[in-house]
């Protein structure tokens, strides 16, 4: 069973609660509308009543205010369906009305400034009693849509919204040509415009090619020693076993889990104003990489991360992963200052709509939000049947409770212990010594604000600016041993939690938003899928949030997009281009595809093969096309200057990852394990600053009772050691930590926290994590030049690659000649050749004044030129 | 409409240009590289470089920005926004959620424009007859983060490209060896404010300094480049950094000669020349030593309280000099919700003299007529006390400045009520504020778009009208 804090329970109780209470009522409300109230009713409430909520109330709690608690109190249906914590009033129930309580000063105190007298006080008690009559009628929206059912019709009829078709492959004239299907295809195209493919590539540039797009390393001297014996005699099997190598390899989920994380907008932190981490993201991270390497089906790979939660299982560590899986819908940024919580609930649940149709269909639904979609038949109200889906999901990304984070959410807990070496037991009196501190610390804060308060009426004899920094740290202390305390059992046992969704046991429709906004509801729309790409409703169970059926659908074979746009995903990694060169619009504003056929036929291949990706990407790296040779014709440039038909393989530039781990492999530094956890679990829950992780209980305490070493000297000693998170099992996690840091493991693992991308991963167009990246820029900047010439990384291993060379071979040439089959995957030709020599005799060292002899000093700088040149950059 | 998107394949090939110098090629060729290569774009009119100086929409009035950013959200009622309601009204409780505060400064009538300047700054009060108040301004929400996020993107709620990006992706830089868009100490937490967003990461903002204090800028100190990443290598002295990238470019004019089309590899080549001037030149325009102590005097740099914003107005002036378009420096922290008595006179005098000697010495220079000096908090005060001696956050009604850039001087446009806590008239909404600052750079916002996700965004949204009035 999963385990839950009580808080969490007690949480998710009051949402529900909420939820129940404000939809029955309100439907009971709607009918009473045509039944007017007693005359004695509507005075009770029009002298009584109204004019202390105008005089008292609305400034901060109308429809034209600030809406304070996302509550207005200007409307019938604003007091019934309530604000951030629920209705305002449950007609006839004292106890179950917030607005009772908060006019009697108990938990709120409303109006803030003077208590109401008791004579308006025992007259709102007269009035929820009588079941709160309003005669303010109840204005009902109602936004109709422009788009017509034939017009949806119509747009079922667009290529993208109907099911891919089998086709056969055309007949070709060149028949010596294809080895393969996808051949035919292509070369059909090609000859239909009067092109010639180019020639097959040389054996060491395919090699590298097809390295860097599966494994994301470049080839070892003996690969490509082995494939260039095989090349002219025996190349459709040499290729074959290679490939079939590298795809076994674990370094091959590495690579093709990060092109799934770019468009999973994947990172561990909230970014926006209030940066503060995610510690279990890196959970979904795993999973990620792992589905690709274990091969998982893409179609259960979607419905896990859309339903995880909801699907049967029949094992705990099944559970487990699927769990983990739903990490996808809940890693998004967040807005934590958001002061409205109608607001950052609308678009949390935005995001996911946005995330998930965009990610695995294609289309763009979010853009219907605020009115029906101006390009495809998606109409206004089809984005609220998606999103009645997702309201009755509730969302744990967790974030701790502080002054400035007004969105704090929990995490869950996994069904089986999968922890990480942060995660240590804690002895009870360790765990007391928490509690206690957190008694003091919350005490602190009450006393701190309590004087902060009166110093607000005019005692000027604190200092205020202290006093506040000190109530915001202090308030982060305690959210922080809160969280602390959390983490664990009552023996001391750590938890192991993770980011995910859940359902809420009462689903509920949403209303129509009139332009998106949230205090203009207006219908309700029945929980579904966007009309125009089903061909009859979606049958969402009652007690159903929808969001398994939602999962289902998008893992089935009758959904027209999911397999297309994952096929077209791999294409474009290998080819440079997709076959939708718009990855994440397959809709009427989307490019068309250069080859439908193929992409049907790719997509039904897919489906057929259990949706299995590495299968695809084995039938495309063994075809004749991929291995093309890159060589320009200006003949072939004139007919096709885009090159849609693929005359030649587009040479492309190396994504940041890859440079670096290639940099990494080349001077033997790569360490190739998998770290466990990343360098913010190490941290936890911390607030991310100006590149650095500051924990949030971590240095305000350094003498903290419960044993736990000092944090102080532990960040110090964290902040000056190489190697980053492999760590020992420490007792305790340090407090601070640069998220730069000098670390050896693959760029996958490098920490991804918002607004806040390392140095080696920035300075190369890593895919902004705010948003769905499914085309990733290659600019061309001079910082890039700045970085290769001057960054500390790169100079230090331009030294590594030199030692290895110098141990490797004992003559200069052949020194000069092994880096650069190292760097290109090549020799080197005469021209570099005599360009390297030149500069290794010329080059003139410093007195050792880096402890380098002076051959080191010339190979290194030779060695970080080769790495800064365009060469090593590109991939032919 | 602007092409928005930048294709590489669409480029003209350089090879041409590039062979009849990689024969010789050495250091010297760097710069009449360049220099080549501009002299054919200008006339072919078109360039690969998604940096070049474009042509705006229509005849600009300002070449460049210069926006200074007060973070915190100063109080109008004390600045720029001159009440003598509230004085007759000192004390009193009313629809306020606080007691009525007057100024405790007075506003003497400035320039012969007479414009009412607060007391607190004496010596921009001197130059008011350069200044253009907005007094209507308004934006959606009171809270730091979100107001000033939208000041800057036009959207709180969404991660969106930034003033400076959309400039930078409208005109391109005039400079080749500088950013184009330069952020100084934009402070922790703030990267939206200088992002790009969805639009190419080459229009982002270089960010100068860290999270605080322009003070800790020294431009010539090679070890931290002001605050620029690896703008200096640790180790390599220039000679030997020189032989380097001679063997660099050796490799890739090499690969250039092996293979017909490359842009990319034309894009590498190039970047390297750049960076290598950029390595040269920003050090040297982060040096504020060479400036003589006159013009050190004028900004007030060196004088205490005044220095560390002095230095960041004598930075913006260097920059503007330098063809940098657009360049943001700010100043913190307006929020004085307490003890306003004695910080606010503290805060205004830090930026008076920095502020006053920064239009003066781009006038000298006649740099003010086509560079537009913007000052901006995200938001501005109540009219009403906060424990007595405060103002809390209003939204709702402020004032914003500009200057230069084609801008009337001494003028003032739109107001608030009585009291200065809503704006009434001349309602200047973000978006509008957006629509005017573009269009002084001779850009139509409605026509500055970017495809993405399939759909054309833009600064001002589906928002924004032209403040014409404004204009000179």
């Amino acid at each position: 069973m999963v385990i839950q804090t009580k808080q969490f329970v007690k949480l998710l109780i009051l949402l529900l609660m909420g939820g129940w209470i404000s939809q029955t009522l309100e439907a009971q409300q709607m009918e009473q509308g045509s039944v007017s109230l007693t005359a004695d009713q509507t005075k009770f409430f029009e002298t009584k009543i109204r004019p202390v909520l105008v005089r008292e109330c609305y400034s901060c709690h109308s429809t034209r205010s600030q809406v304070k608690g996302g509550l207005w109190l200007d409307t019938k249906l604003g007091v019934l369906s309530g604000g951030d914590s629920g209705p305002a009033i449950v007609p006839g129930d004292l106890d179950e009305s917030p607005l009772w309580s908060a006019i009697n000063h108990v938990d709120y105190k409303m109006p803030p400034r003077k208590k109401l007298s008791d004579e308006v006080i025992s007259d709102f008690r007269t009035w929820i009693e009588m079941g709160a009559p309003d005669p303010r009628v109840l204005k009902e929206n109602k936004v109709n849509t422009k788009i017509t059912k034939e017009e949806i019709e119509k747009g079922r009829q667009f290529w993208a919204f109907k099911k891919p078709v089998s086709y056969s492959p055309p007949a070709v004239e060149n028949q010596r040509w294809p080895v393969s299907d996808i051949d035919r295809f292509v070369l059909h195209e090609l000859e239909q415009h009067g092109l010639t493919p180019s020639g097959d590539a040389e054996a060491t540039i395919f090699l590298r090619r097809l390295s860097f797009d599966l494994i994301g390393l470049p080839p070892t001297p003996e690969q490509i020693q082995w494939l260039e014996k095989r090349w002219d005699h025996d190349r459709e099997q040499a290729i074959l076993h290679i490939v079939d190598s590298l795809l076994v390899k674990d370094e091959f989920g590495e690579r093709w889990g990060r092109h799934w994380l770019d468009v999973a907008r994947y990172a561990e932190s909230t970014g926006k104003e209030l940066n503060l981490t995610y510690p279990q993201a890196w959970r979904y991270r795993d999973y990620v990489i792992d589905a690709f390497n274990s091969d998982k089906p893409y179609n259960e790979f979607i419905e896990q991360q859309i339903a995880g939660d909801l699907l049967p299982v029949k094992t705990d560590q099944q559970w487990s992963e699927n769990l983990v899986a739903t990490g996808f819908l809940a890693i998004g940024p967040k807005t934590l200052t958001e002061q409205n919580g109608r607001q950052f609930n609308h678009d949390l649940i935005d995001e996911q709509i946005d995330v998930a149709t965009r990610v695995i269909l294609g289309v763009s639904v979010a853009c219907a939000r605020c009115h029906d979609h101006k390009f495809d038949p998606i109409p206004q109200s089809d984005y609220y049947a998606m999103a009645g889906i997702f309201n009755s999901t509730t969302t744990h990304y967790g974030t701790i409770d502080t002054l400035q984070n007004r969105h704090p959410s929990n995490l869950l807990v996994l069904p089986m212990d999968d922890l990480n070496p942060f995660d240590n037991r804690i002895s009870t009196s360790q765990l007391a010594g928490l509690k206690s501190q957190l008694l003091e610390k919350q005490l602190e804060l009450r006393e701190a604000q309590l004087a902060r308060r009166s110093q607000r009426q005019g005692d000027a004899s604190n200092n205020p600016q202290t006093s506040f920094a000190n109530i915001a740290r202090l308030s982060a202390v305690v959210g922080g041993l809160r969280a602390k305390i959390q983490q664990y059992d009552e023996k001391g046992n750590p938890y192991t939690y993770f980011m995910g969704v859940q359902t809420k046991s009462r689903p509920e429709n949403a209303r129509l938003l009139v332009r998106g906004e949230f205090d203009k509801p207006a219908q309700e729309v029945k929980r579904g899928f966007p009309q125009v790409l089903i061909q009859k409703p979606a049958s969402i169970p009652a007690k159903a949030s929808g969001r398994l059926e939602l999962g289902r659908w998008m893992a089935s074979d009758d959904n027209p997009l999911s397999a297309r746009v994952m096929v077209n995903r791999v294409w474009q990694h290998m080819f440079g281009n997709g076959i939708v060169r718009s990855p994440e619009n397959f809709g009427a504003t989307g490019q068309s595809p250069t080859h439908p056929e193929l992409l049907d036929y790719l997509a039904r291949d897919f489906q057929n093969n259990e949706w299995s990706v590495k299968t695809l990407i084995r039938k495309i790296a063994t075809s004749r096309i991929y291995r093309s040779d890159s060589e320009f014709s200006t003949a072939s440039f004139q007919v096709d200057p885009e090159n849609h038909f693929i005359w030649r393989m587009k040479p492309r530039r190396l994504e940041a990852e890859v440079l670096r781990d290639a940099i990494l492999r080349i001077s033997g530094d790569l360490d190739p394990a998998r770290p466990r956890g990343s360098l913010v679990s190490e941290i936890g829950t911390a607030l991310v600053r100006d590149g650095v992780l500051i924990s949030t209980i971590g240095s305000s305490n350094p003498d903290i009772k419960t044993g736990l070493p000092t944090r102080r000297s532990g960040g110090r000693s964290r902040m000056n050691r190489e190697g980053g998170m492999q760590q020992t099992a420490s007792p305790t996690s340090p407090s601070l930590a640069k998220i730069d840091q000098p670390v050896s493991y693959r760029s996958v693992y490098l920490p991804v926290i918002r607004d806040n991308v390392t140095r080696s991963m920035e300075v190369f167009d890593f895919a902004e994590s705010s948003m769905v990246v499914g085309v990733r820029e290659t600019s061309n900047t001079p910082d890039q030049g700045l970085y290769f010439l001057n960054n500390q990384f790169v100079i230090q291993q331009a030294d590594k690659m030199a030692n290895r060379l110098i141990k490797e071979k004992s003559q200069v040439k052949d020194q000069i000649k092994l880096a650069f089959l190292l760097a290109f995957g090549r020799r080197a030709n005469s021209t570099e050749l005599r360009a390297a020599e030149s500069f290794y005799r010329d080059f003139e060292t410093s007195r050792s004044r880096f402890g380098l002899s002076s051959n080191v000093q010339k190979l290194s700088a030779l060695c970080q030129g080769i790495l800064a040149s365009a060469e090593f950059r590109f991939v032919n | 409409m602007m092409n928005s998107e930048i294709n590489p394949s669409q480029f003209p090939s350089r090879r041409a240009l590039l062979k009849t110098i990689s024969s010789g090629f050495g250091f010297l060729a760097f710069s009449s590289l360049a220099t080549l290569a501009k002299a054919r774009d200008d006339k072919s009119g078109s360039s690969n470089n998604p940096l070049a100086s474009k042509d705006p929409h229509f005849p600009a009035k300002a070449k460049r920005v210069i926006f200074l950013c007060m973070r915190g959200g100063p109080s109008h009622v004390d600045t720029f926004d001159y009440k003598p309601e509230l004085i007759k009204n000192h004390g009193k409780t009313g629809k306020f959620r606080g007691s009525i505060l007057k100024s405790p400064w007075d506003f003497p009538a400035c320039g012969e424009s007479g414009l009412r300047i607060s007391e607190l700054f004496p010596s921009l009060g001197q130059q008011a007859d350069k200044l253009c108040l907005l007094r209507g301004m308004n934006t959606d929400l009171p809270v730091h983060p979100r107001a000033l996020t939208q000041m800057h993107t036009g959207n709180a709620q969404f991660v969106r490209p930034s003033l400076g990006a959309w400039t930078l992706y409208g005109l391109g830089t005039e400079n080749d060896s500088m950013p184009g868009f330069v952020s100084v100490n934009p402070g922790a937490g703030n990267a939206q404010t200088y992002g790009s967003s969805f639009l190419p990461a080459i229009y982002q903002g270089t960010k100068l300094g860290g999270s605080r204090g322009g003070g800790r800028m020294r431009g010539a100190d090679a070890s931290s480049g002001g605050g620029i990443p690896d703008i200096a290598n640790p180790r390599l002295n220039s000679r030997q950094q020189r032989q380097q990238l001679e063997f660099i470019q050796k490799l890739n004019y090499e690969k250039l000669r092996r293979e017909k089309e490359h842009p990319g590899v034309e894009g590498v080549i190039e970047s390297y020349e750049l960076a290598f001037r950029m390595q040269a030149e920003m050090p040297d325009l982060l040096d504020l030593s060479k400036e003589d102590q006159k013009t050190l005097d004028l900004y007030g740099i060196g004088q205490g309280e005044t220095d560390k914003f002095g230095k960041q107005c004598l930075l913006a002036r260097r920059m503007s000099e330098s063809g940098v378009r657009f360049i943001e420096i700010s100043h913190d922290n307006w929020d004085t919700h307490f003890n306003m008595t004695t910080r606010l006179p503290q805060l205004c005098n830090q930026i008076d003299k920095p502020i006053a000697g920064l239009l003066e010495d781009l006038q000298r220079r006649g740099l003010l007529d086509e560079t537009l000096v913007i000052w901006a908090g995200e938001f501005g005060r109540t009219p009403y006390a906060q424990g007595g001696d405060g103002r809390d956050h209003n939204n709702k009604g402020y004032t914003t400045w500009m200057a230069g850039g084609g801008v009337k001087g001494g003028f003032s446009y739109g107001g608030t009520d009585d009291l200065g806590a809503v704006a009434v008239d001349g309602k200047c909404h973000i978006h509008d504020w957006h629509a005017t600052i573009l269009h002084l750079l001779g850009l139509n916002h409605a026509e500055l778009t970017y495809r993405y996700a399939g759909r054309d965004f833009r600064l001002t949204d589906v928002y924004g009208n032209v403040m014409k009035d404004i204009i000179a």
